[in-house]
């Protein structure tokens, strides 16, 4: 049985890797199943951890039902309401609850982590001593500038009520810099993050599948 | 055998880049294909070779492991798989490790998912790390040593809830079997009865709102595997100390594995990462020859 | 000349918000006291018995956690003697509770070495192990715990003591202040639009692009791909790229190009059809509008890419426009893109994804460019009056961050003082 299973996926993993070389009939058939097979996969936990596992044991089935999750489920069912044209617009009162419950939950957190807390953090004494011998510490000091210019020039260049022009635009340009630099070094972990991905498949492809490894 | 072998074709292959990269300055760009059938070679060469690199430890790794070892034998862990399929040959290899150290500490596992596949990724490392002879010998039972709940939806909702009480999220483990009749669970009411919190994440939700919505909120200590992709988004926090450790992407958890002397697939898995990401830069040098070359060309042609 | 006294009075008007809620931060905030000590632990003890019961915990105190819906009480003690030095025999405290000075008394909690607190909250169903009720008199204890489980010594017990929950988090009125401050700076500049004020805008390179691909893919008689990205309906992003898809919808159909909108959310798949829908409606074409134009496809992550890449590989789209929530799939889709010599349009908040946009797509919106992107293409007042107060509090924070740098080099107390406002714990 587990055999099978191991040659399936191998040949839809080598049908996917097909497209490298063009689109062809092998991938469009991968495709295809993957998409029908996850959706199928989805619908079911879906159902099974919120409708059943959730909604139907929480609210109906225990012993102390929870009759909040009603509300919910009321919500949701509301959704349903977009089939019928003429009350469509129902439809928006759980998608308003959602949008707005989100926000609100989010609000806080992200005023506190992402604003407040980073200007915390950038409010720091330039030149940075050794704490034994209170000698300047270069490297570090070097650091709080860089980090200092960074927000600064950072800032500028998400303003959008000015044009960039003069002393301002010089200062976004820095900011661009600034920002290349951080999508450069983060370009490089995602590299790092797609090579162990396939190295991930390269090594069930050799070892589950052909054994030729380990 | 084999071994040799690949190591003989590295060498070829080496050398055919050179001839790529003299092509491509006398203005014959690289087809794509071409590219892709040597980042094939790169990542199946070294792992036919079957060898380990030597690696340092480095300090987010370090400050992980000192911080587990602290941690007193029957230490209730909680374990926070958020990760499927995708994000396993990063991700498994942390958690394996994790879990094989953590039984041999005997520590106490309470496994959960914000991802419905991650309950499923914790039981295929469980039973990974269950055929390591030491802890086959331990004996552990399901409930009582460890015990899995299951996934629940909600995201970041999850988290704020099982700050007051987790039997509310999780009423069930994944065997069906009602929380408080798990022996393990009898004192775990919320995050108060945790001694540490370990977090395997790629992406929403993950780290992230493990950090805003469970540390900032009821101040337990968190620990967190993550996929390169993610990783350096979690430096600001691992510098506030809002993490007492982290694992980024496949180098990472070979770090981790080192450590924690687990030899596993991670380790396996670096000469191929390192063989990758030379290619990678090989070819981004090529990349930019022909780039420069056509740019000459062309203003060549213009005159 | 009516304009410019308008202008004026509304500069004096947002000059005395400023100054109000400046006077309220400083006012507020010279009581507020923030300072929490980092529990750097010591090295962990001997594995080997202990022999000696080791020195007890001591200072103990026992108080109500502040800032909390109750139902919990906070202990703090100061170290053993034998904790880290000593005989170095502690490995962990117990702490221990009980309803009467005289006990019984139960664990309640096991810290390790080198903790000096511990919070005991109760579980919210009183039918649960552990739960307990606020204004009920408590005593607790900490005992100092050796390898040797016999071997421990206790701490003087502390009580009575009761927990009690606060209706408002005092913590957090840094947070509201900012908060209200912006609400008021979004309502002041929402109301300037809604008169007619003329709210500058930077042109975006990207959108500026949006119209002449669209021309572009008329010209070649190529349909026009529109991804809302993998974010939810409720995440920004996912409504910022709404509006430019209202926009590009409404283009769409004044030039009678064809438009295809996979979708990853059903519910973002719904509200979707509606911006598409009213935006045909708007353009005078309602006849064109077809229910297909945006349709769901899936919600597993690599399922989608694999389906959306074998639309653009087939339908050769003229122009793909990339707007909202993106992850591991932004290369992926933007790469087969450039391979079907599409113009790519891109913009995303998720900053791991932005380099990958910027390799292989013509255009790129970097962060809030995309939140900018879409007031500057609705002009609706309510997004560009937004917009302005989110570029007046990115001016107050820049200023806050250079005054606090200042003051903390020249006058380092009064620095300090000032960083922590910034510094707010939740």
């Amino acid at each position: 049985m587990e055999m099978i299973s191991i040659w399936i996926a191998a040949i839809l993993t080598l049908g996917i890797f097909s497209f490298l070389y063009k689109d062809n009939p092998l991938y469009k058939a991968c495709e295809a199943l993957f998409v029908g097979v996850s959706a199928a996969y989805w619908a079911i936990v879906f159902y099974f951890d919120n409708i059943y596992k959730k909604f139907y044991e929480g609210a109906v089935t225990a012993e102390e039902p929870d009759y909040f999750l009603w509300i919910g489920a009321i919500l949701g069912l509301l959704f349903l309401t977009r089939l019928v044209p003429k009350i469509g617009w129902v439809s928006r009162w759980p998608m308003a609850l959602i949008v707005g419950a989100t926000a609100g939950l989010w609000m806080v957190g992200y005023f506190v982590s992402n604003a407040m807390n980073q200007i915390g953090n950038t409010i720091s004494n330039i030149i940075a001593r050794d704490e034994l011998t209170g000698a300047i510490a270069w490297g570090e000091t070097f650091g709080t500038m860089v980090i200092l210019v960074g927000v600064v020039s950072g800032l500028v260049y998400f303003f959008f009520s000015k044009e960039h022009k003069g002393v301002f635009g010089a200062t976004a340009k820095v900011g661009t810099w600034f920002l290349m630099v951080t999508f450069g070094a983060s370009f490089g972990y995602t590299v790092m993050s797609r090579m162990s991905l396939l190295i991930g498949r390269v090594d069930f492809l050799l070892g589950d599948w052909l054994g030729i490894l380990r | 055998m084999l071994s040799t072998i690949a190591m003989i074709l590295s060498a070829i292959v080496g050398l055919s880049l050179i001839y790529l990269l003299i092509r491509t300055i006398q203005g014959h760009p690289v087809e794509r294909r071409i590219v892709f059938v040597y980042i094939g070679l790169a990542v199946v060469l070294p792992l036919l070779m079957n060898k380990t690199l030597p690696l340092p430890v480095t300090k987010d790794v370090r400050k992980l492991y000192d911080r587990l070892e602290q941690l007193q034998p029957g230490s209730k862990v909680l374990c926070a798989f958020d990760y499927d399929p995708p994000s396993a040959p990063e991700l498994q290899p942390m958690a394996v490790a994790f879990l094989k150290y953590a039984f041999k500490k005997d520590f106490k596992i309470i496994i959960m998912g914000l991802w419905p596949q991650g309950p499923q990724q914790a039981q295929q490392a469980i039973e990974e790390a269950m055929l390591d002879p030491i802890i086959a010998g331990k004996n552990l039972v399901q409930g009582e040593d460890w015990v899995n709940l299951g996934f629940q939806s909600g995201n970041e909702f999850v988290i704020q809830s099982m700050g007051t009480e987790f039997k509310r999220m999780f009423p069930k483990d994944n065997r069906r079997i009602p929380y408080e009749d798990i022996p393990l669970l009898q004192n775990v009411v919320n995050f108060s009865n945790v001694d540490f919190v370990m977090n395997f994440s790629a992406g929403k939700p993950g780290t992230y709102e493990w950090v805003q919505f469970g540390v900032d909120r009821f101040g337990f200590e968190l620990g967190a595997g993550n996929t390169a992709v993610q990783a350096p988004m979690m430096y600001p926090y691992l510098r506030a100390g809002q993490l007492k450790g982290l694992l980024g992407g496949m180098i990472g958890a070979a770090e981790f594995e080192k450590v924690l002397n687990e030899k596993g697939k991670a380790s396996t898995f670096l000469l191929a990462q390192t063989f990758a990401h030379a290619t990678v830069i090989i070819f981004i040098i090529i990349g930019n020859l022909a780039f420069f070359a056509s740019r000459k060309k062309k203003t060549a042609g213009a005159r | 000349m009516r304009n410019s006294f308008e202008k004026t009075r509304a500069s004096r008007a947002l000059l005395l918000v400023f100054v109000c809620s400046l006077l309220l931060l400083i006012v507020s905030f010279s009581t507020s006291v923030s300072a929490q000590a980092d529990n750097d632990s010591d090295t962990p003890a001997d594995s080997i018995l202990a022999l000696a019961a080791p020195a007890p915990a001591t200072d103990l105190k026992a108080f109500d956690t502040d800032n909390d819906h109750g139902h919990s009480i906070t202990i703090e003690w100061t170290l053993s003697a034998d904790d880290g030095a000593g005989a170095n025999s502690v490995i962990s405290y117990r702490i221990m509770k009980s309803e009467s000075p005289d006990g019984p008394f139960d664990s309640v909690g096991l810290v390790p070495l080198g903790a000096t607190s511990h919070v005991n909250s109760s579980a919210i169903d009183k039918n649960s192990e552990g739960y307990f009720s606020d204004n009920t008199d408590y005593y607790y204890r900490v005992e100092a715990m050796t390898t040797n489980a016999a071997l421990f010594s206790s701490s003087e017990i502390v009580g009575p003591v009761q927990s009690s929950g606060q209706w408002f988090n005092a913590g957090l009125v840094p947070v509201l202040i900012a908060i209200l401050i912006f609400t008021i700076l979004t309502m002041i500049f929402v109301q300037l639009a809604k008169k007619g004020m003329d709210l500058y805008v930077r042109p975006l390179a990207g959108i500026e692009a949006v119209d002449e691909a669209i021309g572009r893919a008329t010209e070649m008689g190529r349909p026009i791909l529109y991804v809302l990205g993998l974010g939810s309906a409720a995440d920004i992003a996912t409504i910022a790229s709404f509006t430019i898809l209202g926009r590009v919808a409404k283009k769409v159909a004044e030039y009678q190009t064809e438009l295809n909108v996979p979708c990853y959310d059903p519910i973002v798949m719904a509200v979707a059809q509606e911006v598409v829908k009213s935006a045909f409606i708007d353009a005078g074409r309602p006849e064109a509008y077809k229910d297909d134009i945006v349709h769901f496809i899936t919600n597993s992550q690599f399922a989608y890419v694999g389906a959306v890449n074998g639309i653009i590989m087939r339908d050769l789209p003229a122009t793909n426009v990339y707007m909202g929530k993106f992850f591991a799939e932004s290369l992926i889709l933007a790469e087969t893109g450039a391979a079907a010599g599409s113009i790519q349009i891109a913009g995303t908040d998720e900053i791991p994804q932005i380099p990958f946009f910027f390799v292989a797509c013509d255009y790129t919106l970097i962060g809030e460019e995309l939140f900018a992107a879409s007031a500057y293409l609705g002009r609706e007042p309510e997004l560009l009056g937004s917009l302005k107060a989110q570029d007046y509090a990115k001016a107050v924070l820049l200023a806050s961050a250079i005054i606090g740098i200042l003051l903390i080099n020249i006058f380092p107390d009064f620095g300090e003082t000032f960083k922590s406002w910034f510094e707010v714990i939740d």
